[in-house]
């Protein structure tokens, strides 16, 4: 399936979440015990072929830079195609909602014209899924689409942050583009779309060219004001469990994975996810552990107690401890008798015996990098 | 090619046989071990920290998922332009070319191979031993004493000295007697089958070896003792620190099982000398709310939902609920279904234990090796099997 190239616009814009986002980009955040926001994307589409990726940087790059390295780990390291960085354009505009951003296209456009795929699959880079395209890349081709936009196939799943809907006919073409606000009881309900879409290379570049002048909008605005004349179809997937933009988003996409559907879809199946390798070794229970209910990375030691919660790579967890509804990032040290509930604790944070570090589920408790207790 | 000082050569051809069930689908090095790991990572492993990054591998018994697990070495940061892992299994020359005979003979049939490199030392290595070593500072104490064959001893226990090739020594580290598997050993330095030639004296020693038909090839039944028989300045030396030979059922047991306690000298878990391996791409592990889990070593993409006590999965290791593990090494991608119990068992890879199974719990009067009932890879087990402590079951698809 090499007839498709890819682009993640990797610098997806979210608040800080709470200091989980404020030294490294959304797409650089720590997720599901041992990736990245961004391997989710990026292992998807390798997944369907895809072997030439651009990742639209976002600002602060050095972190993903740091985990991407040359792409080896993703097998983009070759000599045909492979990863290709793409710096974007919008510098220091927080609370930007322009998800797939022309001027940042525009800015690249070489990547664009110097290959020779007929498509483009184009994701946002701060959504968690496994998804393959090529069931899309096939229907794409055989309706001879201009552009396929993905929405959700089913809306069963807890997140709802998606805003953007689809309206189609019967062979799932496109007839209406709307967001939230327009959405009234519309019958039969608009179907969700995900900010994920394959579009003809050509037609891309005709659209960045001819939009050249207007400085930043998105690609859905632009299909919505085209709907006559491009030839835009709709084709769904199931296999998309949310979209980080706020804190609440991480925490309970992250407390998602302790479902065994959630897990089916992100992990079981044929197509694994990609993520940098560590080589640690494997996790040591000793005679106090106690876990229940929890995913654990490789490289921890566990001594104490943990319930519903997400322990990342290296982290130790003394005897005595209690952690619950938590989610540990890695090299964390938790020592004897501290006690977590409803707690974020980012990279390296050390937590001295005792300790008591309380949050709530609408509100978990984010202890920044490397901190002291 | 780039000339490199030192060229490393893993022996990793023969059977194993002694590993039973675990050795019938696979060469010995790539037999896993303590989870994640396979045999041969140790050694690569040593060779990436030593700096040595020429190493030919020595193929010939069942080779094929060895070769897919080296691939290009990469993993081992292996896969350099000018040098790298070379796979080398037995060929054909235009007039000699046949079977590996013996470890000697398989180095003799390489000597090309070295000679492309022109190195001044040859290493060699046994790619069925786990221990974590730098080779460079057995190589300066080589270079110290003007050696021309050195050979890494260790200290072992004196009712194991009759499993080795014991070695006696002077004050100066020079060897005077070295015997092969002796009855009655007068040292307990064992030979680690690790040994650095001068290139110039392999090369002759393994002329003359392969002219002498009765000759078994062997290192440490031919080579080194008719080294020492010519006067050659052969020295040992003495290694500190944990190296352990998995040749056995029971050595290999227990090898991996030391590895649950804490404060081991293996020491796995030292993040300056760590252990690489071609890893599988898993998720993180998942506990069950009805799993219990306890002086275990749990690796990546295992669901466990049972009670998993002083035991190591593999990676990718399902374990059902009610379901009892003790004291079991559960190799790569093994199912056990619910209700199952197994005690002080081997279950080789992508073996399946169906329900209600019984394995390892009860014994006859003398437990064969050891009681440790060992499970061919890729075995189905019957719904309610009950296999018997020591018993060794083989694969029936």
């Amino acid at each position: 399936m090499s007839n498709a190239i890819g682009i993640i616009f990797a610098n997806s814009g979210s608040d800080s979440l709470q200091g989980l986002a404020l030294d490294r980009p959304l797409a650089a955040v720590p997720f599901g015990g041992r990736y990245r926001i961004l391997d989710f994307a990026l292992s998807s589409m390798v997944n369907s072929g895809i072997r030439t990726i651009g990742l639209v940087a976002p600002r602060q790059y050095r972190p993903l830079l740091d985990h991407l390295g040359s792409g080896k780990d993703w097998f983009l390291e070759r000599k045909d195609g492979g990863l290709f960085i793409l710096p974007g354009v919008m510098h220091g505009l927080a609370g930007n909602n322009h998800t797939l951003c022309i001027k940042d296209l525009q800015h690249n456009l070489e990547y664009l014209q110097k290959d020779y795929a007929e498509n483009v699959v184009v994701s946002s880079g701060n959504q968690i899924y496994n998804i393959n395209f090529m069931e899309s890349l096939e229907f794409h081709k055989a309706k001879h689409a201009d552009v396929t936009l993905i929405y959700k196939g089913n809306d069963d799943s807890s997140d709802q942050t998606n805003e953007i809907f689809l309206e189609m006919s019967e062979g799932h073409k496109v007839y209406n583009i709307i967001d939230k606000k327009s959405l009234e009881s519309r019958i039969p309900p608009p179907s969700r779309f995900v900010n994920m879409l394959i579009i003809r290379r050509e037609v891309l570049l005709d659209i960045v060219e001819k939009y050249s002048s207007i400085g930043c909008i998105d690609l859905i605005d632009i299909f919505s004001v085209n709907l006559e004349i491009l030839k835009i179809y709709g084709s769904p997937t199931c296999s998309l469990i949310g979209t980080i933009r706020t804190l609440k988003d991480y925490f309970d996409r992250s407390m998602d994975l302790l479902d065994l559907g959630v897990r089916g879809k992100l992990w079981l199946g044929t197509d694994q996810i990609h993520t940098k390798i560590k080589d640690n070794p494997p996790t040591l229970y000793t005679s106090h552990a106690k876990v229940s209910n929890s995913l654990i990375a490789s490289g921890c030691s566990i001594s104490g107690e943990v319930i519903n919660s997400i322990i990342f790579r290296g982290v130790i967890v003394e005897q005595g401890c209690k952690i619950e509804n938590s989610i540990i990032l890695p090299k964390c040290h938790i020592r004897a008798h501290a006690q977590t509930d409803y707690a974020i604790l980012d990279k390296s944070v050390i937590v001295n015996g005792d300790n008591v570090l309380k949050g709530s589920l609408p509100n978990p408790l984010v202890v920044l990098k490397s901190t002291v207790i | 090619m780039k000339q490199q000082e030192c060229v490393a050569l893993l022996l990793a051809g023969g059977q194993g046989s002694r590993l039973g069930g675990l050795t019938r689908n696979r060469a010995k090095p790539a037999v896993s071990f303590c989870g994640k790991y396979r045999i041969i990572d140790f050694s690569l492993s040593n060779c990436t920290y030593s700096n040595i990054n020429t190493v030919g591998i020595l193929i010939q018994y069942k080779p094929f998922l060895l070769n897919s697990y080296i691939g290009l070495g990469s993993a081992w940061d292996l896969d350099n332009p000018f040098s790298g892992v070379h796979i080398l299994p037995p060929f054909l020359g235009d007039s000699e070319g046949r079977w590996y005979n013996g470890t000697a003979n398989a180095v003799y049939q390489n000597y090309e191979f070295i000679d492309f490199y022109t190195p001044e030392y040859v290493i060699i290595l046994s790619g069925d031993h786990v221990y974590k070593m730098d080779y460079n500072l057995m190589l300066q104490f080589h270079k110290e004493k003007d050696s021309e064959i050195t050979i890494a001893t260790i200290q072992v226990r004196n009712e194991e000295a009759s499993r080795f090739g014991i070695l006696t020594v002077d004050e100066d580290a020079r060897v005077t007697k070295f015997t092969e598997k002796p009855l009655q050993p007068d040292s307990n330095l064992a030979s680690m089958g690790v040994y650095i030639f001068n290139w110039s004296i392999l090369k002759q020693a393994l002329i003359e070896d392969n002219l002498d038909y009765q000759s078994e090839n062997d290192f440490g039944k031919n080579i080194l003792p008719q080294q020492l028989k010519q006067e050659r300045r052969v020295y040992g030396y003495n290694f500190h620190g944990y190296w352990r030979d998995v040749g056995t059922i029971e050595s290999y047991y227990h090898a991996n099982m030391e590895s649950l306690r804490e404060g081991h000298f293996l020491n796995i878990f030292d993040p300056k000398f760590r252990v690489f391996s071609n890893e599988d791409i898993l998720p993180p592990h998942f506990v069950g709310s009805s799993a219990e889990i306890k002086n275990s070593l749990i690796c990546n993409g295992c669901i466990v939902h049972g009670k998993v006590t002083n035991s190591i999965l593999a990676p990718g290791v399902y374990v059902g609920k009610e379901v009892e593990i003790t004291d079991s090494i559960l190799l790569p991608y093994v199912k056990v279904h619910k209700g199952s119990v197994l005690v002080k068992t081997i279950v080789g890879e992508n073996a399946e234990i169906m329900r209600h199974c019984n394995v390892g719990s009860n014994g006859g009067t003398v437990p064969n090796q050891e009681g440790i009932t060992v499970i061919e890879d890729y075995h189905l087990l019957p719904m309610g099997s009950i296999v018997e402590a020591g018993e060794n079951v083989t694969r029936t698809r």
